[in-house]
């Protein structure tokens, strides 16, 4: 373990020669590292996987966005060309465009809808009360995400579908669309599954924020009068930035880089209408076997997201901590 | 005293916007469960049932769909099960250990390495998802198990480090102390004092983790193509493909009663360790 231990020291000090010298100026260094073995031996494990399974890829993604790579095939280094290729691609500019509806509706659906309902189960006087609700916003949850996709296409069904059925029932024959079938639709569609989009994760972290807020804010607003809706937009919004700021950062990486639904309900159809870049991305790996150009795609998604996390995290302060308990 | 008397003259009003509250929240929630309702509905449908009495209660309640569903994807349940819990072994170890060092131990390096280890939760999967595929290609793995085992013991431990450390942190130094000076070691003092004292935070990252196990999708889609080999999600996923309602009237009811057998693990779980769920989340919430 020593010796292993000992060449991990010598390339962090880059070098034999070099890491004598530090030695020498600062044994104590050396010292801690050799009485430390027991933390790093420990942590080896943890690391070796990390570096080949979760470091690795990535980083080969990164690399390989400029080559040319099939599965048995030697990688050829081609430039720019892969980004070229998406780029003039025709079906690019309407992904994007369809990109931006799902992140402005998943900005919405994701930061507002659970915020309401955190608000409500928060107003809630009866501690018991309070309690229940907060298991039963789990409940959704509970049935598996694939599970949950494949009856909202149940549901959307032209013939079977109870939406249909239910337009029928009301009169409303001509309302009865082919809801995932039709070009137009079939986007908006697929933003509608999982209405009233109540999401329990989003809800009980904003509970969480919520609780963190001090008694005594509440007491000096209550005495200015500040209650209900006003106390909901002047103090609790302002102090549960911090949570906004977090469900805005899996919003847009959500938006920008799911394509799980669109997989399973449409595909990307009818025609090109519901294709996003990630499925794209996806339908090139693995149905063209166009590994490099797939990767340049996951990429231009990696910079996407990035830039949206970096705009939020400048963009969004939470407030002051001292109003925290 | 002055507080109640405060009060008293408003207690009716709120009284009123209370049960407006829990309308609202009713409504909200029923809503949510429509679809999980209607799911159940369908479960206990023959084919005529199915065909002319959609959404209503109707009797006699079919409830051998149950076994004709289990028939089917019997052995997705439990390869999912399988590989979620191996897994899930993988990672409360890494994540107790890694917890234990960076909460407990002094040594060179210390954060540098806790933060090259938390800096992965901001890369998303969308950059590593097509060359991972490669990799798991080139080391033989598609097509086995390990191609789901694997990613989840390497990349579990990254929130589970960060959920560890925050948890094992709060157990009192002295515990320590006094066991050290009995003479124990690194080892011993991870699973004889931090072990039974972290368990309500692995509860945690138990339930989070399986649940996300449970619900893996596209990489198993990809990766395995043996379908003995396959997991719930992508089993249901074809075969909701392959039944069709117009003409299979008789794979209707079935098919719902697999959605529904596929939701009783993460029912079961929650049962048991839902606190911890809920804890968790809201946790994650104030410390991000």
């Amino acid at each position: 373990m020593s010796s292993a231990q000992s060449t991990r020291t010598d390339s962090a000090a880059g070098g034999r020669r070099l890491w004598r010298r530090r030695t020498e100026a600062t044994p104590l260094s050396w010292r801690a590292f050799r009485r430390s073995w027991q933390a790093y031996a420990l942590l080896s494990p943890i690391f070796i996987l990390l570096i080949v399974f979760v470091y690795y890829p990535p980083i080969l993604g990164l690399v390989r966005a400029f080559f040319r790579w099939r599965p048995g095939v030697p990688a050829t280094f081609v430039g720019l060309d892969n980004f070229v290729t998406y780029f003039t691609y025709a079906e690019t500019p309407h992904e994007l465009v369809n990109i931006v509806k799902l992140l402005v509706f998943g900005l919405f659906a994701g930061i507002v809808m659970p915020f309401i309902m955190a608000e409500l189960i928060f107003f809630v006087r009866s501690a018991a009360l309070k309690e229940l609700y907060r298991l039963l916003v789990i409940i959704p949850m509970l049935v598996p995400g694939i599970v949950t996709v494949l009856l909202w296409q149940k549901l959307y069904d032209p013939y079977l579908g109870p939406i249909n059925d239910m337009l029928r029932a009301m009169g409303l024959e001509h309302l009865a669309l082919n809801w995932l079938g039709e070009h137009r639709i079939a986007i908006y569609a697929i933003m509608f599954v999982g209405f009233p989009w109540v999401w329990g994760v989003g809800t009980l972290i904003y509970l969480g924020g919520l609780g963190q807020i001090s008694d005594s804010v509440y007491e000096a607003a209550a005495l200015d009068g500040c209650t209900g809706v006003g106390r909901v937009l002047r103090i609790d919004i302002p102090l549960v930035l911090g949570q906004v700021r977090l469900l805005a950062i899996l919003a847009i990486i959500n938006a920008i880089t799911a394509f799980q639904n669109i997989l399973v309900l449409t595909d990307g159809g009818p025609g090109f209408s519901t294709m996003v870049p990630g499925l794209t991305m996806f339908h090139s790996a693995f149905r063209a076997q166009k590994f490099g150009y797939s990767s340049a795609i996951g990429l231009l998604l990696f910079i996407i997201a990035m830039s949206g996390t970096l705009i939020i995290n400048r963009g969004i302060r939470p407030a002051n901590e001292e109003l925290r308990q | 005293m002055t507080t109640e008397l405060q009060r008293s003259p408003t207690r009716r009003p709120l009284q009123m916007s209370q049960l407006g509250l829990h309308l609202m929240i009713a409504f909200l929630l029923l809503l949510s469960l429509v679809p999980t309702v209607i799911m159940i509905n369908l479960s206990f449908k023959n084919g005529l049932q199915y065909r002319w009495e959609r959404w209503t209660l109707s009797l006699p309640l079919r409830g051998s769909n149950y076994l004709s569903a289990w028939d089917v994807i019997d052995a997705y349940m439990i390869n999912t099960v399988l590989v979620a819990v191996v897994g899930l072994a993988g990672v409360l170890i890494l994540s107790l250990i890694g917890g234990y060092v960076f909460a407990r131990m002094r040594f060179p390096l210390r954060e540098p390495l806790y933060y090259a280890i938390i800096a992965l939760l901001m890369v998303p999967w969308v950059l590593s998802f097509i060359p991972a595929y490669m990799l798991y290609n080139n080391l033989g793995l598609l097509n086995t198990r390990w191609a789901l085992i694997i990613p989840n013991v390497a990349g579990g431990p990254i929130f589970g480090i960060f959920l560890m450390r925050a948890f094992i942190t709060g157990i009192p130094e002295e515990l320590y102390e006094s066991a050290r000076c009995d003479g124990a070691g690194a080892w011993s003092l991870i699973w004889r004092i931090t072990f039974p004292l972290s368990l309500p935070g692995l509860a945690t990252l138990s339930v989070l983790n399986f649940v996300a196990e449970w619900n893996s999708f596209l990489w198993p889609l990809v990766t395995i193509s043996d379908m003995s080999k396959q997991v719930i999600s992508v089993g249901l996923f074809r075969l909701s493909r392959t039944t069709n309602d117009l003409v299979d009237f008789g794979s209707g009811g079935p098919l719902f009663a697999g959605y529904v057998l596929a939701s009783i693990p993460l029912v079961i779980l929650f049962i048991v360790l839902g606190k911890f769920y809920v804890e968790g989340l809201v946790e994650s919430g104030i410390k991000m």
